[in-house]
């Protein structure tokens, strides 16, 4: 009995202990709900929008002095809802016609510029080792302890206070007002709701302002939760919400309340009892110290694995889409075969002239910053795999890479074998691991693919990482987690020259396998499959087996570029490298570039590792002027620009999901196609019937290199 | 004449409706079936159905004898099951040729990763040969290398007919051809249609809503109402009898 009474008391504070937890999740959950609900986009910018709001709520409050209201006035009611507008104006309303991915890869963007944008412009510096204050005085300090078994602070009873009055007027709002129907009918057929005299674009217009206005809500009261005020922080309680708003399909409001509530009772729960089960069972002790900071992410994986409704939910597609035109091919035009010999001789003689310039004027530190772009470069030829070739967003590109560079630093340190083999069976244990991930997911849609591998890759950063048969456990935190770099045979590659020649003929021998892949009947699998899984399934392609091997192929790839890496910095240098955050840049600068061409890695790639040292440095700029006294004043640029360039440039990824590189020589086709119809002396002339961009394309897969 | 599709008491329950009520259907060698029914019939859900495309709740489809109840749609594709869909499924970043092409690989079952990784991918000149004849044979040769946005409603159906020609299907499912085009489109495609079974063999389910493009087309056909085959037998005598014509226009006595 008294046992019993022990358990029940138990649960009874895990319950109360987990509700403010919860009241957060669900606030997050709510506001990922209301944007989907009202903008049809699966806004992974929330966290960014949310964290600007808190930061600029610090700002006003703490660092100016202003009373509480004027600097929710500011943060909340005028920013957040100017960002959604701004979002609106500027990026979504020509997205309307573009895929649930395609959106979902500018909101990845957006998450990577705005807090960029909000520190540069409000010369905001993340806050480290102070709690932001909340919108009530005293929040943190005063204490209300209802029943004897656990005391709310004031910040939580508000929180909790919030979650359950949003999610009453948010549903009120949908369920018994025109405006809420509106919103509903734009999201489904902007068109649609145009033809009946509905103004689309305003209703739209108040659609983002209102989820923004929420975010920023959102951001300032749950600021106080963390010990700091970080971006990130927010990126990663998003990816924890998202498992709440999935239980309802981002659709349901209630839903997403009780998801919220019941993962943050949940986890209270499974703190509260498994320490206490752990004395009694030891076997469940690695589960305690492993699982347990992973729960989110576990039930996130889990709600999309097994909620059979998210199984079956696809990218809504506007029902006039049937009338639609068929869509426009994403590959460029093909060039004349001319002009297509002059480039390749031109692109040769640059790339070796440039080689050149590395490799007898370049000294210690750029040399390192190059061969570190090559090696980017093969990492990024996974993402040419996954993304590119079959079409599925991967979010764990980096877990990939890492298990790669962690194989090398375990199989060397504990059991001193040759660095190149360990780094071929890393790749192969990460294209193992890639492979097995493939299976649960195996039937979910794209965007769902893209939330899942999110979940895989916070996984992998909060409980993978901290195994010692993995990241080294407590052993790396002295000793680091040390790569040597190989020896083969008479050629050492400690000496940076022949590490370079060495990255070289991995990323070479990559790019042509991946080429030849391309070309061939996987590539063309792949390229069916991503145009009409009905129609390649109806003959006879396995979408579930093509899937599985484009993940195999694309992990291979990522761990041996990760051990690649960790050879080169000699060291696996998991955080900077390849912490989840850093891989959503990485997807964001290739499929700006092109995603589907080698070219785009490598560009990518190049552009990831020089862009900081040769064009925000000013370098480039001084070796043009041959006198670095000249470099204007507003160099160096802050790094932090690199994000708000290629977040934004994502943007063009929507517009034009062959990428820039693509889209350019696309156009240069088309011209130069124009310029051969036109007779001389007629000029340019009008358009011939369907020769528009798309009309001048031809099928990637024939033509790109 | 032998059986080459069965269909046997196929059920399907959508929450509390039943959009299929033990249908049965049987297709032998080298016929040229109709399905026909009103709106909401359920026919294109028996085509998903059969196909494997959606669980059924019981019943059994059976090609050239051997049961494939639980296999998946791409392993009924391999073993003889062709479609074509109403609402076009092509391949947006292909050409005409390369629809033809990856039917063709995957019915060779050749297309391993080690030759794609030593460059044998590539499609071969045998391989190739076929495709053109094929697009001979449906009139497509002058466009094998367009980019299927440059083509017309009519030619991409024409497309998803050659498309599943390549598989060398023993039977082939139209889904609603006719949808999308004119009278004289129509007529073409019914002319190709015909021309190429003749070529191939093959046996063809159509379901339709032109009922002149049915009555023209095939020998015999199934009606379809609520879930339930209603009538079924040669085709002028099926389009002809009442039932048909109250499942189409209801009950309604004809204006004295």
């Amino acid at each position: 009995m008294v046992l019993a009474a022990s358990v029940g008391s138990d649960l009874f504070r895990g319950l109360l202990q987990g509700m403010p937890a919860g009241a957060v999740y669900a606030l997050v959950a709510l506001g990922f709900v209301l944007t989907y609900k009202t903008s049809g986009v699966l806004n992974l910018a929330f966290g960014a929008q949310a964290y600007v709001s808190a930061a600029m709520y610090f700002k006003a409050r703490v660092l100016w002095g202003w009373g509480t209201v004027p600097a929710l006035i500011l943060s909340v009611f005028i920013l957040a809802p100017l960002i959604g507008l701004l979002l609106e104006r500027l990026i979504f309303r020509y997205l309307r016609s573009s895929g649930a991915v395609q959106k979902l890869v500018v909101t990845i963007g957006l998450a990577v510029a705005i807090p960029s944008i909000f520190d540069v412009l409000a010369s905001f510096k993340v806050l480290s080792g102070r709690t932001p204050v909340g919108v009530i005085n005293n929040g943190a300090t005063v204490f209300y302890d209802p029943f004897g078994v656990y005391a709310f602070s004031r910040n939580e009873l508000v929180a909790m206070g919030t979650a359950v009055v949003a999610t009453l007027g948010l549903a009120a709002l949908f369920r018994f007002t025109a405006l809420g129907l509106r919103m509903r009918a734009v999201v489904e057929s902007a068109r649609m709701t145009e033809m009946n005299g509905i103004n689309a674009e305003r209703i739209s217009a108040f659609a983002w302002t209102l989820s923004s206005l929420f975010a920023g809500g959102a951001g300032v009261l749950i600021a106080p939760r963390f010990n700091t005020l970080a971006a990130p922080d927010f990126f990663n309680l998003m990816v924890v919400a998202i498992a709440a708003a999935a239980i309802g399909r981002l659709l349901s409001l209630p839903l997403a309340l009780a998801g919220g509530v019941g993962l943050g009772v949940l986890i209270a729960e499974v703190n509260t009892f498994l320490p206490r089960w752990t004395d009694q069972f030891t076997w469940l002790r690695p589960i305690q110290d492993n699982l347990t900071p992973a729960m989110p992410f576990v039930v996130l994986f889990a709600v999309l694995v097994f909620l059979p409704g998210i199984r079956r939910s696809h990218d809504a597609g506007d029902p006039l889409a049937s009338v639609d035109p068929p869509p426009r091919t994403l590959g460029a035009a093909p060039p004349d075969p001319g002009r297509a010999r002059v480039a390749m001789v031109v692109q040769f003689a640059i790339v070796a002239m440039l080689g050149y310039v590395v490799w007898t004027q370049a000294d210690k530190s750029w040399m390192f910053l190059i061969t570190q772009a090559v090696v980017f470069g093969t990492i990024f030829l996974s993402i040419t795999v996954i993304t590119g070739m079959a079409g599925e967003i991967s979010l764990c590109q980096g877990a990939f890479a890492a298990t790669g560079a962690f194989a090398v630093f375990q199989l060397v340190d504990h059991y001193n074998m040759s660095v190149l083999g360990a780094a071929l069976i890393g790749a192969v244990i990460a294209a193992a691991l890639a492979a097995l991930l493939s299976l649960p997911i195996r039937r979910l849609g794209g965007v769902w693919t893209a939330i899942a591998t999110l979940a895989f890759a916070f996984f992998f950063d909060a409980v993978v990482v901290r195994l010692p048969f993995v990241g080294g456990g407590s052993n790396s935190l002295l000793t680091g987690t040390r790569v040597p770099r190989p020896v083969l045979g008479p050629w050492d590659f400690s000496d940076d020259r022949a590490f370079l020649v060495l990255a070289l003929v991995v990323f070479v021998v990559t790019a042509v396998v991946v080429t030849q892949l391309r070309g061939g009947t996987f590539g063309r699998t792949l390229l069916a499959l991503r145009g009409s899984k009905p129609g390649a399934e109806s003959i006879g392609i396995s979408g579930g087996r093509a899937r599985l091997t484009a993940f195999a192929i694309s992990g291979f790839i990522a761990g041996l570029g990760g051990a690649l890496l960790a050879m080169q910095q000699k060291n696996v240098n998991y955080t900077n490298n390849f912490a989840p955050f850093a891989a959503l840049f990485w997807l964001v600068l290739v499929v700006t570039f092109s995603m589907r061409t080698v070219e785009g890695a490598a560009v990518s790639a190049a552009t990831y590792s020089l862009l900081d040292s040769v064009v925000l440095k000013g370098t480039f700029l001084g070796w043009l002027l041959r006198d670095t006294s000249r470099i204007p004043g507003i160099f160096p640029i802050p790094s932090a620009w690199r994000f708000i360039l290629f977040g934004l440039g994502t943007i063009q990824f929507a517009r034009h999901p062959e990428g820039v590189l693509e889209y350019a020589k696309r156009r240069r086709s088309a011209r130069a196609a124009q310029r051969r119809e036109t007779p001389p002396g007629e000029g340019p002339g009008p358009p011939t019937a369907g020769a528009g961009e798309g009309a001048e394309a031809r099928p990637a897969a024939e033509v790109t290199t | 004449m032998s059986l080459v599709l069965s269909v046997r008491e196929l059920r399907k329950r959508f929450a509390g409706i039943i959009a299929l009520d033990d249908v049965s259907i049987d297709i032998d060698e080298g016929e040229r079936v109709g399905l026909i029914g009103p709106n909401g019939a359920g026919k294109t859900t028996f085509f998903n159905c059969m196909l494997g495309m959606l669980s059924i709740d019981r019943g059994s489809v059976q090609l050239d004898g051997k049961d494939v109840t639980g296999l998946s749609v791409s392993r009924r594709a391999r073993l003889g099951i062709g479609r074509t869909f109403q609402r076009i499924e092509l391949f947006p970043d292909s050409t005409v040729r390369d629809h033809l092409f990856i039917a063709e690989r995957i019915r060779r079952g050749n297309g391993r990763l080690w030759k794609d990784v030593m460059g044998l991918g590539r499609p071969r000149r045998d391989e190739l040969a076929r495709c053109d004849e094929v697009l001979e044979l449906l009139g497509l040769g002058p466009m094998a290398d367009e980019p299927i946005e440059r083509l017309s409603l009519g030619q991409c159906r024409l497309v998803e007919v050659g498309r599943a020609l390549m598989t060398e299907p023993k039977v082939l499912l139209l889904d609603e051809p006719s949808s999308g085009l004119d009278r004289v489109e129509t007529t073409k495609l019914a002319d190709t249609l015909r021309d190429v079974q003749a070529e191939h063999g093959f046996a063809m389910l159509l379901v339709e809503h032109d009922v002149e493009l049915v009555a023209s087309f095939t020998t015999r056909c199934y009606v379809l109402d609520f879930g339930r085959i209603i009538v079924d037998g040669p085709s002028h005598e099926v389009l002809a009898s009442p039932e048909v014509r109250a499942a189409y226009l209801g009950s309604m006595e004809p204006i004295q």
